[in-house]
């Protein structure tokens, strides 16, 4: 199968294929009920599997519509207190959506001039080969399950930071968001590789041909003309970062509290996620707790929504500015 | 002048680009090398005698002849531990004295019974060991060695009483003789404190209610409930840490009040008189003779069973485990997530609603995992398995749909670039030969759009082998058989590692074998992803012509 | 060719579901486990024939497991809700409890902290947070990390009932996800407190509460005041000599009591 990957075999269907060039009506009703039915099926197996994962998005709404019709959703949105398990329970979120935003931004603080430095590296500065045996890199680094990232955030990066900085705690910001950093660079850096070499070689030529250096090239000339794509893979790391769990369970010292002030990365911060994770396990199935759970849960989509949205948009962008080019 | 400067600087821009990945690189090792460090010890570590015992027990492995030569050995040495500290509990373990003492008592009587002697007989001889037993103990608590001499001295009186001569009671003389020359060398005021110092260096040596200790249970002792107790340090690593616990104490001290305290080491032999000190330097000189550690690899970990919770054992069944639902779960993907996007590119009209199903489909990003769970608990195994006649309970298959449905969005966006990016020129070359679009697809634009989709594949795979909150309510147990069907739970390396990093603290008491499991599923996944990239990598020089 | 043998074995492991030994499913609570796993351990030895699994999904997981006859035994650290019995009286099913073990939760402390003892009252104000250095309770000028179990664990379910009296605690407490964690971040930090099981108190410094010590007997007669049973639920009274009766009623026997022992609870008999 693989052998024929070339451009030999695009000859031989043609060549050996037995569709005479006249069909008798039977032949071409046949024709046409089977690829009526082959359509048929692979709808059908294309609309399960879309159904599938959009039964998610249901089932995520639909637990969470008990919790948002009994209870206050300005109290959800608006209080910094979490107390699901007081009586009576206090359901306030403010603290812990502002926690999500807060890791993932910094995440993206640390990993958005890394990743597109990186990019760089690979679609500018390097032969083909080299670029081959690097990128692998890069996707080792997407491989790595998140558990084995936990563990590394728990056992090495915290005692680390706690003895390097004296912070009083290792698990907080600052860990999380390294973490996050990391686990949001592979899809920086391939997205944003992929629009920065998709601009071609004239847009470079030209540049150099005025007498500007690479350096000059690449931050006046490039990147300026491929920020669409840029900004698509900043906003697809900030997603891979805002959804990830397990290592920001671990990580990130779950205090439902608002960094005061709001640039020390030291303290601990709790996010969306990771209150999901832990606390879906102990509330009780029928429970306000669970349905507050899926409330989150709801919030964490219309934020991805959102992100979605935006990187939609830039990425359609990108791609009309590198066909011009 | 300026145009150094704008060289200087292009050339500090490069080497920036340079140093970033030369950084993620550092990340990388950082990140996999201590891990892998330690998981490694899992396989390869000084293994003792204690170990190849556990081995032989209960795996059936090594040779009988060979062990049993080692485990004499071994004993000899030991045997002199055994003699030192039984010595000295004579004169200080007063409690296990004075149980000893009414035991034989009881025994006495018991006897006495038995020979059917006359009433007023069996009277008077059983007050004269009562009356032994209650100045024993009288001794065992006094804590004046003037008095401890007068009573034992009245009690060996007795030793010529002919009735006695043959009797159980006659042990008691023995004990008596022992106590007073144990007692004559220690300060009896502390009694109590050496009954628990002893209490607690036996617990190193030996081993606790709940801690292995350094040279596991002494020779016919019974076994103990949990298997982990019944031997002593299997690894040479372990052993020095309980060596070095056994050798010191370490206390937190005052220096000045207010302040923190501050660590002391002191010699645990200073907790004991002077009797017992040498049982220190012996065990410390000899713990090599009585453990003979020698290198071993252990590449069974890879296929034994585990006991007690990953204490000892390896991690077979959690490989397979893992094998079997990324296998299962790849079959629905890669097919799925393929047609898929063949179809939404190829068939379906770029409209409102495709926008709709790929907003929707990428929107699944931000979902946590766990949220997957419960959806696959409730849709797969509660609603659609009764529906096709299978039993709704978590199983192997229902873990495998749930994570192919995690992993499709990735798949599908992943195939849909690839497909997309085919040049239209081929697929009209193909299409103007007269083959049909079929045809067209199986033959030039999937072939061309192969490596885009393996990088999918490869995505898809590492999520499949490594997530644990989507299994947790799915398929994955703890502890469990292995799984003979696909409609049987099973245990894999993600929730295993998850599940020792929370749960007692085996863990922490084990952390090779902690390491061990990660590490062989970081290793599980690179593997499969290395297949990916080489074959991509492959397909790719065949496409450019190389 | 490589194919046909893939989907031959995969048709083997599809149909290969023989009429297997009798089955015990035990899900819940993640304290509760160890003991199931040991149990389950002694009881596979015992009869060879017997399939035993183990999944420690939570205890709210492990009611709505029975609840919903997915599994013979749930393992939980609270007791169950007044909302999970109603439930499963509607889905006839009647939980029975069966109180296999107790858990003493100590409040620990760095080594190096020189504090000697807190009375309840004092830790209150130190998770509220009006209590923030240690100088303020007798100790070093050191701030105090306070670090408490995740609000949804039954350890800190306990804590918050005993310890707390229901008061919020203070927004800048880190909550970690588990007993070893939490031993891990009290051992490697100086000025940290926090509170565990029994089992993991190496390398930290045990607070006496009102002067009461946590030992294995002062937590069976609660003397000492954080102490809560942990319990195994079963759909009604298991059949006598049943194989799940054995097994919640195992915690009577010695062996049991030993095994309970052995993973660092406290027996509820014996003392």
């Amino acid at each position: 199968m693989m052998n024929d990957g070339n451009v030999t075999l695009t000859l031989t269907p043609a060549a050996d294929s037995p569709r005479p060039l006249v069909l008798t009506p039977g032949q071409d009703l046949r024709g046409y009920l089977a690829a009526l039915l082959g359509r048929a099926f692979l709808f059908f197996l294309t609309f399960s599997s879309v159904l599938a994962v959009m039964l998610i998005l249901v089932f995520v709404v639909i637990r969470s519509l008990g919790f948002l019709s009994s209870s206050s959703l300005m109290e959800f949105l608006a209080s910094q207190s979490w107390r699901p398990t007081a009586d009576p329970p206090v359901f306030g979120a403010l603290a812990i959506i502002v926690g999500s935003l807060y890791v993932s931004l910094a995440a993206l603080v640390f990993a958005v001039p890394l990743g597109i430095l990186a990019a760089v590296f690979l679609s500018d500065m390097v032969s083909w080969k080299v670029r081959n045996v690097v990128k692998p890199i890069v996707e080792i680094l997407a491989a790595i399950p998140s558990v084995a990232y936990g563990f590394f955030a728990v056992l090495v990066l915290a005692p680390w930071l706690q003895r390097e900085f004296g912070f009083s705690t290792g698990t907080n910001a600052l860990n999380a968001s390294l973490i996050l950093a990391v686990m949001a660079l592979p899809t920086i850096i391939s997205v944003a590789e992929d629009s920065i070499s998709a601009l071609g070689r004239e847009l470079r030529e030209a540049s150099y041909s005025c007498g500007a250096t690479r350096m000059e090239t690449l931050l006046r000339v490039v990147i300026p003309a491929a920020h669409s794509g840029i900004i698509a893979a900043v906003v697809l790391g900030m997603m891979r970062a805002i959804g990830e769990t397990m290592v920001v369970w671990m990580a990130s010292g779950n205090a439902p509290q608002i960094p005061h002030p709001w640039w020390d990365l030291a303290q601990s911060v709790r996010t969306l996620t990771a209150t999901i994770a832990g606390e879906m396990g102990e509330a009780p199935e029928t429970s306000l707790h669970r349905g507050a759970l899926f409330a989150m849960g709801v919030l964490l989509l219309l934020m991805t929504l959102g992100m979605n949205i935006v990187s939609e948009y830039f990425l359609a962008r990108a791609k009309k500015a590198g066909g011009k080019a | 002048m300026k145009l150094r400067f704008r060289g200087q600087l292009d050339r500090v821009f490069t080497i920036a680009t340079g140093l970033s990945v030369v950084l993620l690189t550092l990340v990388l090792l950082a990140i996999l090398g201590p891990m892998v460090y330690r998981g490694s010890s899992a396989v390869f570590f000084q293994g003792t005698v204690e170990f190849r015992k556990m081995q032989k027990n209960l795996f059936g492995r090594g040779d009988e002849q060979a062990l049993h030569a080692e485990v004499a050995e071994t004993e000899k040495v030991r045997q002199q531990v055994y003699e030192m500290i039984d010595a000295f509990k004579k004169g200080v373990d007063v409690e296990a004295l004075s149980e000893q003492v009414r035991q034989i008592h009881r025994q006495f009587g018991q006897d006495l019974r038995d020979r059917n002697l006359p009433a007023g007989e069996y009277t008077r001889l059983r007050e004269l060991t009562r009356q032994i037993r209650d100045k024993l103990e009288a001794a065992f608590r006094s804590q004046d060695i003037n008095e401890i001499k007068r009573l034992v001295g009245e009690v060996l009186k007795d030793e010529s009483n002919p009735q006695l001569k043959g009797t159980s009671a006659e042990k008691l003389f023995a004990i008596a003789r022992q106590f007073l020359q144990a007692a004559g060398q220690i300060d009896l005021g502390k009694h109590q404190e050496y009954a628990l110092a002893l209490q607690e260096a036996e617990g190193i040596l030996f081993h606790s209610e709940a801690l292995p200790g350094l040279l596991g249970p002494r020779p016919g002792e019974p076994p103990a409930p949990l298997v982990m107790l019944r031997y002593g340090a299997t690894r040479w690593d372990q052993a020095q840490t309980l060596l070095d616990r056994f050798l010191w104490v370490e206390h937190w001290v005052e220096e000045k009040p207010g302040e923190p305290l501050v660590l002391q080491r002191k010699p645990r032999a200073e907790l004991f008189p002077e009797p017992l000190r040498p049982l220190f330097t012996y065990v410390e000189q000899n713990a090599g003779k009585m453990l003979h550690p020698r290198r071993t690899v252990y590449w069974q970990f890879l296929r034994d069973d585990n006991v007690n919770s990953h204490y000892f054992g390896g991690i077979g069944p959690e490989i397979l485990g893992t094998m079997l639902i990324t296998v299962v779960g790849m079959l629905f993907v890669i097919p799925l997530g393929i047609i898929s996007a063949a179809y939404l590119v190829e068939c379906a009209s770029d409209g409102w609603t495709m926008r709709i199903i790929r907003m929707g489909i990428n929107t699944l990003a931000g979902v946590p995992s766990i949220v997957f769970g419960l959806f696959g608990l409730a849709f797969f195994v509660l609603f659609l398995f009764p529906l096709l006649g299978f039993a709704p309970r978590p199983c192997i298959l229902a873990a495998s749909m749930t994570l192919a449905v995690l992993t499709l969005p990735v798949m599908i966006r992943a195939s849909e670039e690839a497909i997309r990016s085919v040049p239209a020129t081929y697929k009209e070359g193909s299409l103007a030969l007269g083959a049909s679009r079929f045809h067209t697809f199986i033959a030039v634009t999937f072939p061309a759009a192969l490596p885009g989709i393996l990088t999918g594949v490869i995505l898809s795979l590492s999520r499949i082998a490594g997530e644990t909150a989507p299994i947790l309510f799915t398929g994955a147990v703890s502890l469990g058989a292995v799984p003979r069907s696909l409609f049987d739970p099973t245990r894999t390396l993600s929730y295993g590692s998850y599940d020792m990093a929370v749960g007692d603290r085996l863990g922490m008491m084990v952390p090779h074998n902690q390491y061990g499991m990660v590490v062989t599923l970081v290793l599980l996944i690179l593997i499969l992803n290395g297949a990916a990239i080489m074959l991509r990598t492959r397909v790719f020089k065949k496409l450019r012509g190389h | 060719m490589r194919k046909a043998i893939l989907s031959a074995v995969l048709v083997a492991l599809a149909t290969g579901t023989v009429a297997r030994a009798e089955t015990l499913r035990i899900e819940g609570s993640s304290t509760v486990g160890p003991i199931a796993d040991a149990f389950a351990e002694y009881f596979k030895s015992v009869n060879p024939g017997l399939e035993i699994t183990v999944n420690k999904n939570g205890s709210g997981n492990g009611a709505t497991a029975l609840i919903e006859g997915r599994c013979d035994i749930a393992a939980m650290s609270r007791f169950m809700s007044p909302d999970e019995f109603a439930k499963a009286v509607a889905n006839k099913v009647y939980p029975v409890a069966w109180t296999i073990a107790m858990d003493g939760i100590c409040v620990v402390v760095h080594p190096s902290n020189p504090v000697k003892a807190l009375t309840s009252a004092q830790v209150r104000d130190i998770y509220m947070g009006k209590i923030t250095n240690w100088s303020q309770v007798g100790g070093s000028n050191t701030p105090i990390v306070v670090i408490s179990r995740d609000t949804s664990s039954g350890t800190y379910e306990t804590f918050e009932t005993l310890v707390m009296k229901k008061q919020p605690m203070a927004q800048g407490v880190e909550y970690v996800n588990a007993n070893p964690q939490a031993q891990a971040r009290v051992k490697t930090t100086a000025g940290a407190i926090g509170y565990v099981g029994l089992g993991f108190l190496e390398g930290v410094k045990v607070v006496p509460i009102d002067g009461v010590r946590p030992t294995k007997q002062t937590v069976a007669n609660g003397t000492y005041p954080l102490s809560r049973p942990l319990f195994l639920f079963t759909n009604g009274f298991p059949k006598l000599g049943s194989i799940p009766f054995k097994f919640v009623t195992f915690y009577l026997s010695e062996k049991g009591q030993e095994l309970v022992e052995a993973k660092d609870f406290v027996p509820v008999t014996n003392y």
